[in-house]
């Protein structure tokens, strides 16, 4: 079992943002959490032990409220300002690997209390007797592709499997046998491609179609146009779940060095002593807004690209 | 140390500020920020009463700010006929590609969240209606920090960086692309810094406060959060060089219909507000009506709901009207976007009042054939001209409206 280094979360005052920003919140799928008093005096009580225990009892589950004010000594904010690449620019190289590893534990280990926190939640749902509702990131059922169909579940599956194959067999059965008896007892339809051609007064060549040439193109223009379409509403859809501000992209142009990466750094010349030799060059600095990227976060949608970001949306990467 | 280039070097506010001869005010409690930063010069002749009242209402406190916005246009206008604001056309420094493409993309923006919103602009000239995509922007953004699908991660600290943000676009250095808009917004229009620090505020209030005693305190919130947004729009939108009307007056309107249009909001979403535990309405008046949060919650309309309901819609009515006085003012290709707007958001009383009030469980909507139909009402008032008459004053005199 790996020991993983704790680090000691100071307790503050309960954040405002903590108790109330659940509430005002517009989106359904996110529940109010229980900030229970109890749990931030647990948390302060085992906030100087230096190793945690992999327990579902561990202390180590201060709401997340509290955790964005006070991950650090400098005081991480999660929204990119003029002063914040400060934050972890004064790291060596190994430092930065051993961070990246250690945070990459933890989110490891998080994660699994989690699911474990999920499963005592569904308990408690079950003893008190609350009917379980839509939990989050859940999507239980997902948008048809196809336009004006309703939503796909595991139970309307078989319903669609159904009136496709009713569909399928009733088309079979009309063109195979409908038609022809029709055709042959009570005289209806029999309109052969000759007097169809020359109905519409197209050019006479096109009845001498084959007539298997002509079923399979038809077939084939149907199922082509229906793929496009799904295809088209398929897009629409991903596009929905992309952020607008960023475009997917996750990151925006940074106006400082205007996407280039660069400042160019301006020296007054003297135009008096050393007034005919030639200008040199002007020297350029890495933008601090951008490290050189171009880019800044997209605060809509914190470098994820989507409309609403999770905690498993990889970041994008800025130099990609 | 190193230079920075600079984008945009707007210095307009920062010398209209200092212009003007500061007499501030004392306040003796003075919790809030408008307080401390607001000096102006003319007297106000309303006012010299309030100074005596240690406590002030919302409405005095935001009519500062109201009057500070006149000064400042009148400082802007000043400036610009004596030439020494040298409009930033052809700057070296800017990036025109790139604030091209930032307008590009508030124009998406703003045409996916708001498309009403959006098709009026286009009424505008695009000079005007792309400043007002850019500062569109900027709100949405700080909406949807503190009440957007990841709001959950922002925190006191966060919103504090925002406004360094802020501060540091209205001195020419925006951090991204959709700051750089915004920061050419400001240094082409006299729009106020502290109508954007005041909208972050309302924000931060929306995050810790579900509750409002009085109007007095629903009004500070409406003003924090729509009101300002009114003020901001009208150096954009630009007021009719005929107009005789005062500008205080005009400034005074766009308030009004920024109150207005947040009330109508909030009489609209009474249900919906109040599952996320949030009630808007002033908790005396509900009292007065003998109404409680319970009721609310529960649901159901009754006659007290009716006749509560009802005094609401009045005063928000009444706001209209106040508000429809300084339309006129406005330069004419802004007006026509404006009325429509007015008259449409006007319709969702209407509309409240044909669900028979109910709006716990019905969402009042405008039809589309209403819609169409205020387009040609709007565009036949927008027709009128800006008022010939003598300057009229509108202060607020909601204080005076007694709720019944």
């Amino acid at each position: 079992m790996i020991r993983v280094l704790a680090v000691s979360y100071p307790i503050n005052p309960p954040c405002p943002y903590g108790v109330h920003n659940w509430t005002c919140s517009r989106f359904p799928h996110v529940k109010p959490k229980l900030n229970s008093r109890s749990w931030r005096a647990r948390a302060s009580s085992d906030a100087d032990s230096s190793s945690s225990s992999s327990s579902s009892s561990s202390p180590f589950a201060p709401s997340i409220d509290s955790d964005p004010t006070d991950k650090n000594a400098s005081g991480f904010c999660i929204i990119e300002g003029p002063e914040t690449v400060q934050d972890f620019a004064k790291m060596e190289l190994l430092e930065i690997q051993d961070n990246i590893r250690s945070r990459r534990n933890k989110i490891f280990l998080h994660m699994e209390e989690v699911r474990r926190l999920r499963i005592q939640q569904r308990l408690r749902n079950a003893e008190l007797g609350i009917s379980k509702e839509v939990q989050e990131n859940e999507l239980p059922n997902f948008p048809s592709f196809i336009p004006f169909l309703p939503p796909l579940t595991s139970e309307n599956l078989k319903q669609y499997y159904v009136s496709c194959f009713s569909l399928i067999a009733g088309i079979i059965i009309f063109g195979g046998l409908l038609a022809p008896t029709l055709e042959l007892k009570l005289g209806i339809g029999g309109t052969s491609y000759e007097d169809f051609i020359r109905s519409m007064h197209l050019p006479m060549q096109l009845s001498q179609v084959d007539p298997i040439v002509a079923s399979f193109s038809g077939g084939a223009v149907g199922v082509i146009s229906a793929l496009m379409v799904v295809e088209i509403n398929n897009v629409k859809q991903q596009e929905h779940k992309r952020c607008k501000y960023c475009l997917g992209t996750g990151y925006l142009a940074c106006a400082r060095c205007s996407s280039t990466g660069a400042l160019v750094l301006i020296e007054p010349v003297s135009t008096i002593s050393g007034g005919d030799q030639p200008l040199s060059p002007p020297k350029t600095e890495r933008c601090s807004n951008c490290s050189g990227s171009g880019k800044v976060m997209c605060p809509t949608c914190l470098c994820t690209g989507m409309a609403m970001a999770s905690e498993h949306d990889p970041r994008i990467d800025p130099f990609d | 140390m190193s230079a920075v280039l600079c984008v945009v070097c707007p210095k307009e506010n920062a010398h209209s500020l200092l212009s003007l001869m500061p007499r501030n005010y004392c306040r003796c409690s003075s919790s809030n920020k408008l307080s401390s930063k607001l000096s102006f010069s003319s007297g106000v002749t309303a006012y010299s009463s309030a100074v005596a009242n240690p406590s002030r209402s919302a409405e005095e406190r935001v009519y500062e700010v109201v009057l500070k916005q006149a000064d400042l246009m009148r400082e802007h206008r000043r400036k610009t006929a004596m030439d020494l604001e040298k409009p930033i056309e052809n700057d070296g420094n800017t990036n025109w590609n790139l604030l091209n493409e930032a307008f590009g993309r508030c124009r998406e923006v703003t045409a996916e969240y708001a498309k009403t919103f959006y098709l009026g602009t286009l009424l505008m000239t695009p000079e005007r209606r792309r400043a007002i995509w850019a500062i569109d922007v900027w709100c949405r953004r700080t909406d949807e920090l503190v009440d957007g699908p990841n709001a959950m991660h922002i925190t006191p600290k966060a919103l504090e960086i925002w406004e360094t943000r802020l501060t540091d676009l209205f001195e020419g250095q925006p951090y991204d692309m959709y700051d750089a808009a915004l920061s050419y917004t400001v240094s082409k229009y006299p729009v106020d810094i502290q109508l954007f620090k005041d909208m972050i505020e309302g924000m931060k209030l929306d995050l810790r406060k579900s509750r409002y005693k009085n109007f007095d305190e629903l009004y500070l919130y409406c003003y924090y959060v729509a009101g300002t947004v009114g003020l901001m729009s009208v150096p954009v939108m630009g007021i009719a060089p005929e107009s005789k009307a005062s500008i205080d007056s005009v400034y005074n309107a766009a308030l009004a219909l920024g109150i207005a249009n947040q009330l109508t909001n909030i009489l609209r979403d009474v249900g919906e507000d109040a599952i996320r535990g949030r009630i808007y309405l002033p908790q005396d008046e509900l009292a007065q009506a003998g109404l409680s949060d319970d009721d609310i919650f529960r649901g159901i309309v009754t006659d007290k709901w009716r006749s509560f309901m009802k005094g609401q819609i009045k005063r928000a009515r009444m706001f209209y009207d106040e508000a429809e006085k300084g339309v006129s003012e406005l330069n004419f290709t802004s007006r026509w976007a404006v009325w429509a707007s007015l008259l449409l958001y006007r319709q969702i009383l209407d509309a409240i009042e044909a669900n028979d009030y109910n709006n716990f469980t019905k969402r009042a909507y405008v039809a589309k054939a209403h819609k169409l139909a205020s387009l040609p009402v709007a565009y036949a008032r927008a027709l009128m001209r800006p008022s010939k008459l003598a300057k009229f004053e509108l202060g607020p005199k909601m204080n005076q409206i007694i709720y019944k």
